[in-house]
């Protein structure tokens, strides 16, 4: 493949064609995964290179975040509440990680579309945190399926409840 | 803290006389295919990193997620805000259009309300991201306790 936006090699296409056939085998569409009602939930560990791997692609380079710096590697970090703490959408981003059970084949050519998303309290970096999500509507609205889920964020340690999001994903 | 180009950073922060009216100064980031296609952003969909799969879903090009133009905005507010945006702060995106690879994205505000709360107040900011079009592709709002 000689394209401008992501020159490859032909080894690199082959490979980026097996990858993309082991994302689409088996999978259905999310309107059909998904029912009224059901919850999921996982356990995720807010490691300093998590945060640092989230950050880097969307070129953050704010230093409260920092936990883990080049040369130094795991460091408190600073920032207004002490040590370093998490971006606010940080954990809005891996909620999809939780809503699309992972059991399951992944639900390609869904869309995110909306969040409303409550900050209630900064998270540290180092802390593990429950992520639990609740089908709470499928609708309808100009001919496409959404789907409506409602997010907790707490600690698994305290139980302090650092996040909440109501958000919908566009079903094909 | 001022900058080699004469910004100063700490005026950014909005503080309880900041007015109605006033406008968030811009993040720009482009939408580089590279890192949509990282993987704990979009490599999980390859409609956000791979030209072929993407146009064979009838897109013209790969897609970034919603998520990177919420983060972008994030950063917007962050610098505005400070450590409010971290304690019983609100962030509303709609994803109204897709950015597409290689658009360079603009983010902007500006304060809607500010509401008596405590010792300070409540802010509330119109937010989006465009493209450099000025066609908006995120549009949304955020809260935040200044000074409270």
């Amino acid at each position: 493949m000689n394209n401008e936006l992501k020159p490859q090699s032909a080894v690199q296409a082959a490979q980026t064609r097996a990858f993309v056939a082991g994302l689409q085998q088996g999978s259905q569409t999310y309107w059909d995964m998904v029912e009224i009602g059901d919850e999921l939930s996982r356990d995720l560990h807010i490691s300093p290179e998590l945060v640092i791997l989230y950050l880097d692609p969307v070129e953050d380079y704010n230093p409260w975040y920092e936990g883990w710096r080049m040369n130094s590697w795991h460091i408190d970090g600073e920032s207004p509440f002490g040590g370093a703490i998490v971006p606010p959408l940080l954990v809005s981003h891996f909620v999809l990680s939780v809503q699309f059970d992972h059991t399951k084949p992944f639900a390609i050519g869904s869309i995110h579309t909306f969040h409303d998303s409550e900050i209630l309290e900064p998270i540290p970096v180092g802390a593990t945190v429950r992520i639990t999500t609740r089908a709470i509507d499928k609708y309808e609205k100009r001919g496409r399926r959404y789907v409506r889920h409602e997010v907790h964020v707490t600690d698994t340690a305290t139980g302090m409840l650092y996040f909440r999001e109501v958000r919908d994903i566009l079903s094909l | 803290m001022a900058s080699q180009n004469g910004l100063n950073l700490d005026s950014l922060r909005i503080t309880p006389e900041t007015p109605v009216g006033y406008e968030l100064q811009p993040i720009k980031k482009k939408a580089a295919i590279q890192l949509m296609g990282s993987r704990v952003w979009g490599r999980f969909n390859p409609n956000h990193w791979d030209p072929d799969y993407a146009r064979s879903t009838g897109l013209t090009d790969p897609i970034q997620t919603g998520e990177m133009s919420s983060a972008y905005i994030s950063e917007m507010c962050v610098n505005h805000f400070g450590a409010a945006m971290f304690k019983n702060a609100r962030i509303v995106c709609k994803y109204i259009a897709s950015t597409i690879a290689n658009e360079v994205i603009v983010t902007g505000g500006i304060i809607t309300e500010k509401t008596p709360k405590g010792n300070g107040f409540r802010f509330r900011a119109d937010i989006w991201a465009a493209n450099a079009a000025g066609e908006k592709k995120t549009v949304g709002w955020v809260e935040a306790d200044v000074g409270v």
